[in-house]
């Protein structure tokens, strides 16, 4: 699979893209991703980012490098935000959470390996060698 | 390190959820039955469909019609809502539509999360027990901009969605 691949079937179950990140914003997030000691995009995910800055299906999201604003509806934090109000938690060092639905959370670490989280207890419920996988499981698990 | 009362309902409230009443738990593992997300996914429907006695609270979301209606059907989940567990099924919570409750996806049940994560390897836990089926702090209760989507309006059609349910 590509991210258009994986963009076109994401969309075909009716989750929500938003417009693509500017280089620039995906290096910053990265850095300041870098300066918290989390992990650093993976290629996958910043090529993704260069299509899509986040994407929503149900209560599934892919958090992008900044915040989307969405009308009157509470902003999608940004991946920066969502792991700086993460930061102090031991059971994520070195893992960079990257989107979330009602029961799990995801995240990936510094070696491009992908998890499914448990959202409570930050347990490891599954590990992903496959980006798109984790990525479509974090979304179609959201789908209501 | 174990949190008292009041440093549960000082950290919830800096959490933006000053009126959310907690209930504190023994978080022990349970066992989850293999078909547990299938269930899940019936009971959140379910669910949705039993919101017709929380219109006023759903009007102060300021839904639009189209999203109520499809919400009160269990149809759809309109953008920025989640439904929760009271008690998670992995602590011994059940499968059941009073262990269930929506709020918003952010910032509230992004935060319950982080409340509830930043209690980890505590003997208790504190976790949120709204009164109703629906949470919403009430500083956000601030009305929505009328037209079809105000209280009343939405009370006649979900009166008339429970009438067409045989509910009433």
């Amino acid at each position: 699979m590509n991210t258009n691949e994986f963009l076109s079937l994401m969309k075909s179950r009716d989750a929500t893209v938003f417009p693509p990140t500017a280089t620039r914003d995906i290096t910053l997030a990265n850095n300041a991703l870098q300066a918290r000691r989390c992990a650093m995009f993976p290629v996958i995910l910043s090529d993704l980012y260069k299509s899509a800055s986040a994407i929503n299906l149900g209560n599934g999201y892919i958090f992008g490098p900044t915040e989307v604003a969405r009308g009157t509806r509470f902003p999608i934090p940004s991946i920066v935000e969502i792991n700086v109000e993460m930061g102090g938690i031991t059971t994520l060092r070195g893992k960079t959470i990257f989107g979330r639905n009602d029961l799990f959370w995801f995240a990936f670490d510094a070696f491009g390996t992908f998890y499914m989280l448990d959202n409570l207890t930050l347990r490891v419920l599954r590990k992903y060698d496959d980006p798109y996988r984790a990525m479509s499981d974090c979304l179609i698990a959201g789908k209501f | 390190m174990q949190m008292n009362q009041g440093a549960a309902e000082k950290r919830i409230a800096d959490l933006g959820m000053d009126d959310l009443p907690l209930v504190q738990i023994r978080p022990v593992s349970h066992a989850v039955s293999p078909d547990w997300f299938k269930k899940y996914r019936e009971l959140t429907h379910e669910f949705a469909q039993s919101l017709t006695d929380c219109v006023q609270e759903l009007a102060f979301m300021n839904l639009p019609q189209d999203d109520f209606i499809d919400l009160i059907m269990g149809r759809r989940m309109p953008e920025n809502l989640s439904v929760r567990f009271r008690v998670p099924l992995v602590w011994g919570g059940k499968l059941e539509i009073d262990n269930l409750f929506l709020c918003m996806t952010f910032p509230h049940a992004h935060n319950m999360d982080r409340f509830i994560i930043e209690q980890s390897g505590n003997d208790l836990i504190w976790m949120p027990n709204p009164a109703k089926k629906v949470y919403l702090p009430a500083h956000m209760m601030n009305g929505g901009d009328g037209g079809n989507a105000t209280s009343d309006r939405l009370s006649q059609l979900a009166a008339q969605i429970a009438s067409s349910r045989g509910m009433e």
